[in-house]
């Protein structure tokens, strides 16, 4: 490629005058470059050089950089999951021992229920062995009252049957109704 | 020197890096730059129509994010499908085995591996260009 005259010495006013130099491919394009021209178009190749020089060693840093960022935004993420798992981890635990201490408390509540049948049952018998001989023994001594401790005996009976199946039923109840829970 | 180059890249900094290097290192005089693989793939087949505008070399990144195929199928379907006969490899920052044996057996010439450290391979390239422009080099990686 060959340029004018004129325009050679346009273009060495420019880079003289303004400090205004071509860069790019173009330089190496040029022909018949002698004199002041030659000097401009070395000035030019030197100055273009430079610049990239500058610009690819920034633009490797920005790229070193960009690198790092990814990393480490990497990083992040893996460290999310770890977290996002310890946190399901501790939730697990966390209704495990829930659960446990659930059933630890069901445990207690079935036993103080047992303790209470148990004692009632053994009250109600113990109740209904001192009525029968009671009335036994009225009837051994030939006493004249049998036929009112033998009512007694027989309504007092019945209220303890009674009562001993209501307690007996209010427990199952309770031990089906904690199984539907369950 | 190279005339014209082409570089496939999805990534904008590696266009500057490219450029800044290909100038400082005299490899080519004109570069162009493209961005997916089915932009390149266009710029292909309008070349079966105008062979002028063809370069004279093609680096083509392994894995380009945003397009519909890989660096190894465009070099197969320049190579298999279009039958441009141009001077085309790969430059990745990967440098697996079974890629480049891939790479290499679609009709890739060579893999540059991209480094911090980019231009002392690029140079070693230019000097084994002619080569790889008269079939006669074989496959090289530069690492």
């Amino acid at each position: 490629m060959k340029l004018s005259a004129e325009i050679r010495q346009q273009l060495v006013s420019l880079g003289n005058d303004r400090n205004i130099w071509m860069e790019g491919s173009i330089l190496k394009l040029l022909d018949d470059c002698d004199g002041e021209f030659k000097e401009y178009i070395t000035t030019a190749i030197e100055k273009d050089s430079e610049r990239r020089k500058k610009r690819l060693e920034i633009t490797k840093q920005v790229q070193e950089k960009n690198k790092e960022l990814q990393e480490k935004a990497s990083e992040n993420e893996n460290l999310m999951v770890e977290l996002k798992d310890a946190l399901e981890s501790a939730e697990s635990a966390k209704e495990a021992a829930l659960s446990d201490l659930d059933v630890v408390q069901k445990k207690s509540q079935f036993k103080l229920i047992g303790n209470i049948v148990r004692y009632a049952l053994w009250v109600i018998l113990g109740t209904g062995i001192i009525t029968t001989a009671l009335y036994a023994g009225a009837i051994y001594a030939g006493s004249s009252e049998t036929t009112l401790i033998g009512n007694t005996w027989s309504n007092l009976f019945g209220i303890l049957l009674t009562n001993s199946f209501s307690i007996i039923g209010t427990v199952m109840g309770v031990k089906y109704a904690n199984k539907d829970e369950d | 020197m190279i005339d014209s180059i082409l570089l496939i890249d999805d990534e904008d900094l590696f266009h500057m890096v490219f450029e800044d290097a290909c100038s400082l290192l005299d490899i080519t005089l004109s570069l162009q730059g493209v961005y997916s693989a089915d932009e390149a793939e266009e710029r292909v087949i309008e070349w079966m129509d105008d062979p002028s505008k063809k370069p004279d070399c093609i680096f083509v990144d392994l894995n380009i994010i945003g397009s519909s195929f890989d660096g190894i199928e465009f070099i197969r379907r320049v190579n298999h499908k279009y039958g441009n006969g141009v001077v085309i490899g790969i430059i990745s920052s990967s440098c697996n085995d079974e890629e480049i044996d891939k790479a290499c057996s679609v009709g890739a010439q060579f893999w540059i591996v991209k480094s911090d450290e980019i231009e002392p391979r690029l140079e070693d390239f230019k000097v084994d260009f002619e080569g790889y422009r008269d079939q006669t080099a074989p496959f090289k990686v530069y690492k």
